[in-house]
C-alpha cells in the first residue's frame, strides 16, 4: 500500500438510495434546517397554545359539573381547526416561502437536478417539508385532542357517537395542507426572494378576502365567498364537519375552486422547476 | 486625487440615495405585484360601474346604496385594512433587506455618507413610489364608483382629498414602522405580517390602552367614511368604537414615524450586515 | 519607514461560534500588498473589517491612521471592489458608477465625468451606456473596479478582482493595478490564485484559518523557510547513479523517482545546489539536463505555510 494518500476525486462507494426515494433527502434536510432555528421552534410552540386551552376545556367539562357547558362537540373540533388557520398562515410563510425561492436565488436548482433526483422528487421533497409542518399544527393537535377527550372522559361515548370526526379531521387537514402547500410552493417557484413570495401569499389570502368583504358589505350576499381563498376552505371545512356554514355558496363549487388552485399550482411548478432555463 | 471632499449632509445624502433607489423600486418585478394590488380595486370599480349602469343601483336589504358609500367601503376594506399595511410591510421591511439579499449594500455602505442617510433615502423612495401609485388608483376608483347609485362627485370630492391625506399618512406611518422592523430583524417579513395582520386587528378589539400601540388606531380615526359592518366583529367595533380626535391622531402618527425612523437609523448604524456567501 | 495604510492589533472577528479572524497583529505598508489564502481563510472577513462593514469582535484596526467602523468620511480616501457579483442590473455602467460617485458628494456633471474617466481606465467606455445586466462576467468585474477608482482614492481594497476575467482582461487588470501602485496609491488585493498575486507584487500577507501566517517580501519569507525541507527535481543521463550519490549526503532527506527524473528532498538547499553544480561540472553521472524546484515559487511558499 502506498504511504502517499490519494488526494484526488474518489468515487462514492457507499450504498445508493433506491430510485424514487431521493425526495426523502430533500425533505429530511429541509426539516432539520428548520428545526435548527429557535424562532421557528417558538412559532411551533405558540401554534400549539390553542390545543392546551382546548385540553383544559375538555378536562374541565369532564371533571367539573359546573363546566359541563364546555363539553366538546363536533363544532368545537371544527372551530379548533379554524383557529389554527392563523398559525397555518404564519408557518406557511416562515417555512414555505423560501423552499424553492432560496434554491433559485442560490442557483441550486441545476445542481439538484443534475443528481439522480427527478423534478417530481424535488417538488415532492419540498412539499413534504411544508405539509409535515402544517399537519403538525392541524391534524396532529386535533387528533390528540380527540384522544385527550377519550382519556379525560374515561369512556368512548363521544368518540362512538361522532365516529365521523377522526376521518373529518384527517380529510379537512389533508385538504387544507395540500392546498396551502401547493399554492405556497408554486409562488415560491416564481421568485428568487422569499420575502416577495411571503407577501404574494399574504396577498392571495387577504386580498381575496378583502374583495369578498367589499362585495359582501355591498350586497350582503355570501355566495360571493367563492372569490375568497380562505372562505372556500372554510366552506369546505363546514361541509366535511357537517356543520352549518355562514356562506351560502355550494361546497362543491368551493371544492372545485380549490382543486383548480392545486392544478394551477402543479402547472406552475411543472413550468418553473427545471434544471435549465428554457428561453424560447 | 479628487478635490473638494466635503461630506454631504444626511439630508443631501438621503436625496442622492433616493435618486438611486427610486428607479430600482419602480422598475422591478415586484411592480407587477403593485400593479395587481392597485389594479384590482380599479377593476372592481369598473365592474361596479358597468353593473350599476345595466342593473340599476345596488340594493342592500331593499335599500339603494349610494356610490359614495360603496367607495367608502372600498377605502376601508381594501385600502386601509389591506393595501396600505401590505405595502408598508413589503416595502418597509425590504428597504435594507433587499440590498442585503442582492448583495448591493456594500456599495452604499462604503461611501462617505451615514448609513442612516441610506435608510432615509430608500424610505423616501418607498414613499414616492407607493404614494404615486396608490393615490391614482384611489382616484380612479372614486371617479368610477361614486357616480353609481345617484352619487354626486362634487359632494364627495372633499372626502377624496381627506382620503388622499389619510392614505399618505398611513403609508408614511406603516413604512416607518416596518423600516425599523426590517433594519432590526434578520427575517422581518413574518414579524411584519404578525404586527399588521395579527397584533393590530387583535389589539383594536381589546379594551384599555393596548390599541394605542397600533398604527391602525390612529389611522382609522382619520377615515371620513362610515366603518363597514362586514362581520360581527365589525359591528362590535362600530358600537364600542373609541375614536381619538384628529389632532391627537396626527400627533401620535408623527411621533410613531419619528420614533420608528430614529430607531431604524440607530439599528442600521450599529448593525453588521453579513452577506450570505 | 512610512506609516502603514492598514494596521491591525490583536484583531479578531467571530460569527457566533465560527472564527473568521483570530487575534492577528500586522501592518500593511504603502504600495501594493497581496492578501493570499485559500478559500475560507479569512481574507474577505479581513477586507470587510478593513472597509468598515464589520466591527472587530476584539482588537483594533486602523485604516489610513483612523478607525474605520462608523467613520464614513474615511471612505473619501478608500475605494473598495467587493468580491460578490452584485449590481443594479437595470442601470447602465455609466449611470451606476456616476450614481455611486454622487454619493461621494460630487455634483451630477463632475460625477458623470469621473465615471467616464474610470470606465475609460478599465476599458469599458464603449459599453458605458449598456445595461450592466447585459455585461459579460469580465465586464462586470471591470465595472466593479471602475466604481472603486472613480472617486480617486488613496487606498484601493480589491477583493478577488481577477475572478472570472478572461486571460486578456486579467493581464490588463494586473497591469492597471501595478500602474496604480506606481502612481503612489496603495492597493490591497486578495486572491487565492498565487501566480496572480506574484505577478502584481512581491509584498504578501499570507492568511489561513483566520491567522496571518507570514507577511513581507515573498523572497524574504522564502529565505526564512529555507531551512525547511525543499524539493528539487533533477533530470540527468544517469539519474539512478546520481540518486545513489545524493542519498549518501547528510542533508538529503528523501528520494523519489518520477519517470526519468529524481525528486530530492533536502534540508539545506544552498549546500545541495552547490554540490549539484560540482557534480554537473565533473560529468561523473553524465549530463544533468534539468534542475527545477517547485518550491521556488510563491505557490510553494504558500503550500508549505498552509500545510
Amino acid at each position: 500500500m502506498s504511504p502517499i494518500h490519494n488526494q484526488g476525486y474518489r468515487r462514492y462507494v457507499g450504498e445508493r438510495a433506491a430510485s424514487g426515494r431521493a425526495w426523502m433527502v430533500i425533505a429530511s434536510s429541509g426539516l432539520r434546517s428548520l428545526f435548527g432555528r429557535r424562532v421557528f421552534l417558538g412559532l411551533l410552540l405558540v401554534s400549539w397554545f390553542p390545543f392546551f386551552v382546548r385540553a383544559v376545556q375538555i378536562y374541565a367539562a369532564a371533571n367539573v359539573p359546573q363546566a359541563s357547558f364546555l363539553a366538546p362537540t363536533p363544532a368545537m373540533f371544527r372551530q379548533f381547526l379554524g383557529q389554527q388557520d392563523v398559525f397555518v398562515f404564519f408557518v406557511a410563510v416562515y417555512a414555505g416561502a423560501g423552499l424553492i425561492a432560496n434554491d433559485r436565488r442560490a442557483n441550486a436548482l441545476p445542481i439538484y437536478l443534475s443528481k439522480p433526483l427527478t423534478r417530481a422528487e424535488y417538488v415532492l421533497g419540498k412539499l413534504v417539508i411544508l405539509a409535515a409542518l402544517l399537519l403538525g399544527i392541524t391534524w396532529l393537535p386535533a387528533i390528540v385532542l380527540l384522544a385527550v377527550q377519550i382519556a379525560f372522559a374515561g369512556n368512548l361515548t363521544f368518540f362512538r357517537e361522532n365516529l365521523f370526526l377522526w376521518p373529518a379531521i384527517t380529510l379537512f387537514s389533508l385538504v387544507e395542507v395540500l392546498v396551502v402547500s401547493a399554492s405556497m410552493l408554486a409562488l415560491s417557484s416564481l421568485s428568487n426572494s422569499s420575502r416577495f413570495v411571503g407577501i404574494l401569499y399574504a396577498g392571495l389570502l387577504f386580498f381575496t378576502s378583502a374583495v369578498y368583504g367589499v362585495i359582501f358589505a355591498t350586497t350582503r350576499n355570501t355566495r360571493f365567498s367563492v372569490l375568497s381563498f380562505q372562505a372556500n376552505l372554510e366552506r369546505l371545512g363546514d361541509a366535511i364537519f357537517r356543520q352549518p356554514s355562514k356562506y351560502a355558496s355550494p361546497w362543491p363549487l368551493s371544492l372545485l375552486i380549490l382543486v383548480a388552485l392545486v392544478a394551477a399550482s402543479t402547472w406552475v411548478l411543472e413550468r418553473r422547476i427545471r434544471g435549465v432555463e428554457v428561453v424560447a | 486625487m479628487m478635490e473638494g471632499r466635503t461630506a454631504p449632509t444626511v439630508a443631501a445624502s438621503a436625496l442622492r440615495v433616493f435618486d438611486l433607489s427610486l428607479g430600482q423600486m419602480l422598475w422591478s418585478r415586484r411592480s407587477v405585484f403593485l400593479a395587481i394590488l392597485l389594479g384590482a380595486p380599479v377593476l372592481m370599480a369598473v365592474a361596479i360601474r358597468v353593473l350599476g349602469a345595466r342593473l340599476g343601483p345596488i340594493e342592500v336589504n331593499g335599500r339603494a346604496v349610494n356610490g359614495a358609500a360603496v367607495f367608502g367601503l372600498m377605502i376601508w376594506l381594501l385600502y386601509i385594512r389591506f393595501i396600505v399595511p401590505v405595502l408598508g410591510v413589503f416595502y418597509g421591511t425590504s428597504l435594507i433587506a433587499d440590498e442585503i439579499d442582492d448583495k448591493t449594500i456594500t456599495y452604499l455602505f462604503t461611501r462617505p455618507i451615514r448609513r442612516s442617510a441610506v435608510l432615509l433615502g430608500k424610505y423616501l423612495a418607498y414613499l414616492a413610489s407607493t404614494v404615486l401609485l396608490v393615490l391614482p388608483s384611489v382616484m380612479l376608483v372614486f371617479f368610477l364608483v361614486v357616480p353609481t347609485g345617484e352619487g354626486s362627485l362634487g359632494a364627495a370630492f372633499p372626502s377624496l382629498l381627506a382620503d388622499f391625506g389619510m392614505l399618505t399618512a398611513g403609508l408614511i406611518a406603516y413604512g416607518a414602522v416596518f423600516a425599523f422592523v426590517g433594519a432590526r430583524l434578520k427575517r422581518p417579513l413574518v414579524a411584519g405580517l404578525v404586527f399588521a395582520f395579527g397584533w393590530e386587528p387583535a389589539a383594536l378589539l381589546l379594551p384599555g390602552y393596548l390599541k394605542r400601540l397600533t398604527v391602525a388606531y390612529y389611522l382609522q380615526a382619520l377615515v371620513a367614511h362610515e366603518r363597514p359592518q362586514d362581520s360581527p366583529i365589525g359591528m362590535l367595533l362600530q358600537v364600542f368604537r373609541e375614536v381619538p380626535p384628529v389632532g391627537t391622531s396626527l400627533i401620535s402618527l408623527a411621533l410613531i414615524v419619528g420614533l420608528a425612523l430614529w430607531a431604524a437609523s440607530r439599528a442600521v448604524e450599529g448593525r453588521e450586515y453579513v452577506l450570505e456567501q | 519607514m512610512s506609516a502603514p495604510v492598514i494596521a491591525a492589533e490583536g484583531l479578531s472577528k467571530w460569527y457566533g461560534q465560527i472564527i473568521g479572524l483570530n487575534d492577528v497583529t500586522f501592518e500593511v505598508p504603502p504600495g501594493i500588498t497581496g492578501l493570499l489564502g485559500p478559500n475560507g481563510a479569512g481574507k474577505s472577513t479581513f477586507m470587510k473589517l478593513a472597509t468598515g462593514q464589520l466591527q472587530p469582535s476584539k482588537g483594533r484596526i486602523a485604516v489610513l491612521g483612523q478607525t474605520i467602523w462608523g467613520n464614513p468620511s474615511l471612505y473619501f480616501r478608500i475605494g473598495f471592489c467587493p468580491e460578490q457579483d452584485a449590481f443594479y442590473e437595470r442601470m447602465t455602467g455609466l449611470e451606476w458608477v456616476a450614481a455611486l460617485v454622487r454619493l461621494n458628494g460630487a455634483d451630477e456633471t463632475s460625477a458623470a465625468g469621473a465615471a467616464r474617466r474610470a470606465l475609460g481606465l478599465v476599458d469599458l467606455l464603449d459599453a458605458a451606456d449598456r445595461r450592466i445586466g447585459a455585461y459579460s462576467k469580465g465586464m462586470r468585474q471591470r465595472v466593479k473596479m471602475a466604481q472603486a477608482i472613480a472617486h480617486d482614492p488613496e487606498l484601493l481594497i480589491l477583493d478577488e478582482p481577477l475572478a472570472g476575467m478572461d486571460p486578456l482582461a486579467r493581464r490588463k487588470t494586473i497591469r492597471m493595478i501595478k500602474e496604480w501602485g506606481r502612481e503612489g496609491r496603495s492597493v490591497l488585493v486578495s486572491s487565492h490564485v498565487l501566480h496572480e498575486i506574484e505577478s502584481m507584487t512581491p509584498n504578501i500577507l499570507l492568511i489561513n484559518q483566520g491567522r496571518i501566517l507570514a507577511e513581507g517580501n515573498v523572497h524574504q519569507i522564502r529565505d526564512l523557510i529555507d531551512e525547511h525541507p525543499h524539493k528539487v527535481y533533477v533530470k540527468a543521463d544517469r539519474t539512478r547513479a546520481l540518486a545513489r550519490e545524493l542519498l549518501a549526503q547528510e542533508d538529503v532527506l528523501s528520494l523519489a523517482f518520477e519517470g526519468e527524473a529524481v525528486v530530492v528532498q533536502t534540508s539545506k538547499p544552498d549546500a545541495f545546489y552547490a554540490r549539484l553544480t560540482e557534480l554537473a561540472a565533473s560529468g561523473v553521472h553524465g549530463a544533468i539536463h534539468e534542475v527545477t524546484s517547485p518550491d521556488d515559487n510563491l505557490q510553494a511558499v504558500f503550500e508549505y505555510l498552509v500545510k
